[in-house]
Order: C-alpha cells, then structure tokens, then sequence
C-alpha cells in the first residue's frame, strides 16, 4: 500500500529501512524538514553534537567500529562545510559515512542565498560520490544507493545535498525501487560501480601463484599489513600466513591491531616513528607482501631509497593503489580476506628463524627519563590494567597518538582507532563518541593531547547529554608538542606558537558534571585510571607528562628508513 | 631514458556519464592527481547521456595507466581506453 508523504518523511524511512540506527546531526534552517519529521521515526537515535565537525567524526569512529555506515546530519551552509574536515578523514581512511545536508530551496540555488553553499563542490574530492536531489521521487533511491555505495569495495564517505524544497514535497512512497549493485538500472552519475574494476592485471589465480614461487625463494620475506585488513576482516588469513612461512609481520598505523601484538612474529609499526628493528628489517628484506596498505609517505619515508632490495608483492581492493607509490613485482587486485586464504592454501610450509634471529639483532633499547616517572608507557599500562586489556582506544593526532601506536598491547583485532591518513587533531573525542554507540557494552578510551583535546573538548556536553560513558585521557605537556619536537629538531629549537595553556581541566570536567582526575606522578596511576575507568558515564583524566619529551626514533621527513634519529640533536636541550 | 623506448605521451579516452557533477570530478581527478594533460576534449559520445572526454597525458605508459585506473574507479565511468601516441618522442623533442 503506498503513502502520500514528505520528502522528509521519506528521507526519514529510507535510512530505518537501510538498516540506521543512530544519527549524528545539528539542526538549522535548511534541514528543519528533517527534524520536523524525525520524532516520528524512533529508530533513528539521534545524537545532538556541540559542532558538526564533530558529528562527521563520530559518524567515522561508529563505521570504523561496527563495519556498518555512520550517517551524520547537517543543515545547508556553515553546518555542511564544519563536515569537510570529517570527511576528509574518512575519505583518507576509507571509511564508510553518509552525510546528509540540507540545502536551499531549488529556485534560490545558484543565487547566493542565505546559507548556501556549493557543498556538491567542495566536497567532491574528498567524498567517493555525492548526490544533489533535484526531484523527491529520486530520493528513496539515492539514500539506498548511497549506503551501498560507502560500503562497496573501498569504502569512503558519500554525500547527499537535500534541497528544503525538496524535503517539504509531497509524494507517494514506494520505497526504494532499486538496491545499488552491478545489476542496478543505471541512473544519472550512479554508474560504473563494480567492487574490482578496471583491467586487472592478470587474474588472481596468476597472481597467487608468483607470489607463492616468490615467498618460497625469499631469504628474508616480510608482512606488511594495513587498515585493508581490518576492512577486510583477514585477521585469521593473515595469521594462518605469517604461522605457515614464519614470515614476521609489521602493521601500519591503520593495521595495528590487524595482528596480534606480543605474537612472536609481530614486530611492530613502520616507518616515520617506527622502531630501528622494524625499518631496518624493511631495509634488508628480500620480499615485502604489502596486504591492504598503500605504501604511504610516512611508511615509506623517500621512495627511492625504500626497501633497496625487495621485490614488492601488492594486494590491494584498489587498482589503482597497485604501482602508485612504490614499484611492486605482483599485484593482486582483491579482497584481502580472499586474496590471503588463496595465498595461504598456495605457499608451501618453511620457517624464517635465521632473519627473525637477524631481525632481532637490530633491536635498540632506549633510556629516558620522565617527570615523576609518568612514562608513555607507564600511562598505557595502567589504562590496560584498568580495563582488563578488554576496551577500545581512539587516538587523536601527534605526539600521544605515536607513543600509543608503540606502545599500547593490542590484542583484539580493529581495537585501535585513529585518523591515519589526513591526521585530523581533534579526531579522538568525537569519533570515541561513535564508537561508544558501535559497541555500546564495551570500554572506550579517547587519548588526546592538550592541543588536540581543546579542538573538541566541547562534545564533552554531548556525552553529558547523550549518556555516552567515553573516557578521556588528556596527555597534557603544555605544547603542541609534535610540532614542538620537529622544531627541536629541524627549526633550530625556536618553539614557535607551540606552548599552548590549557584550562584546569579537572574543573572544566566538574563545569560538565563529569569527574575529573589529575595525575602528576606514575605511583597515582593505577588508583586514578581504575576509579575513571569504572565510572559508570564519562570521565576525564589528565596526565602532566614531561613537556620535552620526544618519540624516538625518528625519520626526517623525506628522509631513508635507514637514517633515523634516535637522540634530540646536539645543543637541543630536554632530553 | 625510459622516454625513448616508451612513448613520452599517450591519448586517454574515457567515456562517462553527461551529468555535470560527473564531468565535474573527472577535471577534478585530473587537477588533485597533478596529471600532465594537454589538449583535453569533451564530445558526445553518440550514445544519448554518455560524453566521451579525451585527453593527452605526457607521460609514460605507467603513470598513463595509474591516471587512467583512478577514472575506472569513478563512479559513472562507463570505460576508460589509453593509446600510446606514436609520433610522441617527436613530440617531447619539440
């Protein structure tokens, strides 16, 4: 039976038939329709954030945690472009949001009308697709598609302008008429959406197969995994792969957490703030098997001198990943589940003890000191002694989110979430939020540091009000504190605009009717991150670390994996 | 150099949905990319919705290949073809 109802209303029911349960938005004018119909429509839990940058953020930490599409909301104007940094992060990471805006009413489109922006525009590089609705009867099957489409094959984020007009007009519903695929009726700017397309570069099965030949010849093959295989799920293949050749296994920012750590063959991060062994070991690797990671600048450090001696098996969903950054000897387009269960039956069984052994030889110890004893380290142990090494840990964007990558013991897979490619600061508390609501009954921490946490400490509100229980670290050294250490270390020491004053934060967590802890000294840790992390909703604890620390080692920008820094400079003092 | 085995140029045809915010990203892959394009032409295609944009990017097959991948991934991409420009290394003399 069909219904007369708004495009509001329908807008309303499409995301409920998608499968929607939760909504990040912000009202205003141009997307009032919506609001106005949305009481109607229970199922869609609405989360009121303080900023709508924020609503895109938390959008991207529930699709990152749960797999499903994050859809957050915004009217025309300032509140759609506040999304354009969340959805750059999310087109970074590949992560499948929905964002929805209102718009301008039809006839005023193209005249500068109050709250109008190009939003179809400026998004367009930074979404997968976009779509403005110019007829209501379009819209069920835009919303479909778009769901479909964030999630299809790379995900990322995609964006859907809604004219008021078009919100207040009246049709009969029907429903979505078509579920976005392969074999979809084509519609204007919605074709051509295939999970692998583009010429392949031979199948698969011939890919497999040299990459096995190759594995088997290698006399020091490495794993290097990446957010592919989070996406993907492979946790179980890549495994099954590094146990059968007792190849070791490093995981990317975005793949940490992908392999466990702690597992004899796990060696760590990459690149720009890796560890000595594990880029050395790139370095003298004779295969590299690169499984749902892009080769990224701050893994590779200078292409031209990556991996001298490495001949580069690529799998990636993305065809064009394959080549882009560095030479690669086999790429295989495919689902890295896929792809590695293939690898997997196709490599025959051998160890690697001797260049584990090797590997092993590189490994550099470091002594620092820090004030009161309040080590990186000390602070991520006590957060996993709190919470039983059972919690999720949403990092933000410098110093803290390096030490967290080295030092935090993941154990569960796709526990670790942090902006990766654009390195939003500000990321870490509104995307916690999100996670919060993908796993509502587990533990989330949001690790910030002072400058990072004062971008989007004001959704501290939205937990209040939302009763989201997010705990909050705030790793605070008085400055911006990776800028800080790249001026230390290539700027002559001159710390320009990087001391920044933060508020008691203990008080600030009080005026929110949030507890708020201080710790000053290592031996507090284990009593005060306990109480914060068994509070029943949200709660807040600073760290005083100290101000100069550094995260060592440390590839120059544009610099060799072989080169790193491993001491501040000499005359640079605080260390 | 690679540029006298390999052509220093070659054409791109891609042939795309008409819709304004199709052809709107297509320029925008060729801006954000940092694709060397000469001499770029959009057509009717004969078939009614589809335009056929051309282009020559001088470059080798290789970045020709990376350029014409991140169209196939576009969504309203119907095909996309690279053809070496034969008299290019004349060309790149020039």
């Amino acid at each position: 039976m069909s219904e007369m109802l708004s495009g509001a209303e329908i807008l309303c029911r499409a995301l409920v038939d998608a499968g929607v349960d939760v909504i990040f938005g912000y009202p205003g004018g141009a997307i009032m329709p919506f609001y106005h119909a949305l009481p109607d429509h229970p199922q869609l839990r609405h989360i009121l954030v303080r900023h709508e940058q924020a609503a895109a953020h938390a959008a991207d930490g529930y699709a990152r945690a749960s797999g499903r599409v994050g859809v957050c909301v915004a009217t025309s104007g300032p509140g759609a472009t506040n999304l354009v940094t969340g959805l750059a992060a999310a087109h970074m990471d590949n992560s499948p949001v929905v964002a929805i805006t209102g718009q301008v009413s039809r006839p005023m489109i193209g005249r500068d009308a109050f709250q109008e922006t190009d939003i179809i525009g400026i998004t367009l590089p930074i979404t997968k697709q976009n779509y403005q609705v110019q007829d209501v009867t379009e819209l069920a099957d835009v919303v479909a598609e778009a769901m479909a489409v964030a999630v299809a094959g790379r995900p990322g984020p995609v964006l859907i302008d809604v004219p008021k007009d078009v919100q207040n007009q009246k049709v009969e519903y029907r429903g979505a008429t078509t579920t976005a695929g392969a074999t979809q009726v084509p519609r204007a700017g919605a074709r051509g959406q295939s999970p692998t397309p583009g010429a392949s570069p031979g199948s698969v099965e011939d890919g497999v197969r040299q990459a096995a030949r190759l594995i088997k010849g290698a006399d020091r093959p490495l794993l290097m995994v990446g957010h592919g295989v989070i996406l993907a799920e492979a946790y179980a293949e890549v495994r099954a792969l590094a146990e059968k050749t007792g190849i070791p296994v490093i995981t990317t920012l975005l793949g940490i957490s992908g392999f466990p750590d702690g597992h004899p063959l796990h060696l760590g991060m990459p690149g720009m703030h890796g560890e000595v062994h594990v880029n050395r070991a790139i370095q003298n690797a004779d295969v590299i098997i690169g499984i749902g990671l892009r080769f990224d600048d701050r893994v590779t450090g200078n292409t031209a001198s990556f991996a001298p001696q490495a001949r580069i098996i690529h799998i990636d969903l993305d065809r064009s990943e394959i080549g882009k950054n560095v030479p690669v000897a086999v790429g295989i387009v495919g689902d890295a589940r896929d792809v590695t269960r293939r690898l997997v039956a196709a490599v025959e069984p051998r160890r690697c003890e001797r260049w584990v052994e090797h590997i092993r030889g590189f490994v550099r110890t470091r002594t620092e000191s820090y004030r009161g004893d309040l080590s990186p380290e000390a602070i991520l142990a006590s957060i996993y002694e709190a919470s039983h090494g059972d919690c999720t840990i949403v990092t933000d964007v410098g110093q803290h989110q390096m030490w967290v990558a080295k030092l935090y013991p993941y154990q569960r897979p796709n526990t670790h979430i942090t902006s990766g490619g654009l390195g939003a600061m500000g990321f870490a508390v509104p995307a916690a939020m999100g996670v919060h609501l993908a796993r509502p009954n587990g533990t989330v921490w949001a690790i910030s540091g002072d400058g990072g946490f004062q971008m989007n400490m004001a959704e501290m509100a939205t937990m209040v009000q939302e009763g989201l229980p997010v705990k909050m670290a705030v790793f605070n050294n008085g400055y911006l504190g990776m800028v800080r250490q790249w001026q230390q270390f290539f700027h002559e020491k001159r710390y320009s605009c990087t001391p920044i004053w933060s508020p008691d934060y203990v008080k600030l967590a009080e005026a929110y009717s949030i507890p708020g802890y201080r710790v000053k000294d290592a031996s507090e840790l284990a009593d005060v991150v306990g109480r914060a992390n068994a509070q029943p909703g949200p709660a807040l604890v600073e760290f005083l670390i100290e101000q100069e620390a550094n995260v060592f080692p440390m590839i120059p920008p544009g610099g060799s994996l072989s080169e790193p820094i491993e001491a501040a400079p000499a005359g640079a003092a605080g260390d | 150099m690679s540029g006298v085995l390999s052509p220093a140029a070659h054409t791109v045809a891609v042939l795309l949905d008409d819709a304004l915010v199709t052809l709107n990203r297509a320029f925008g892959v060729l801006r954000r990319r940092n694709v060397p394009v000469e001499g770029l032409a959009l057509h009717p295609s004969g078939t009614a919705g589809v335009s056929r944009l051309t282009f020559v990017v001088k470059a080798d097959a290789a970045t020709a290949d990376r350029v014409a991948q991140q169209f196939h991934k576009m969504i309203g991409v119907r095909s996309v073809m690279v053809l070496a420009n034969e008299d290019s290394t004349m060309e790149a003399k020039r």
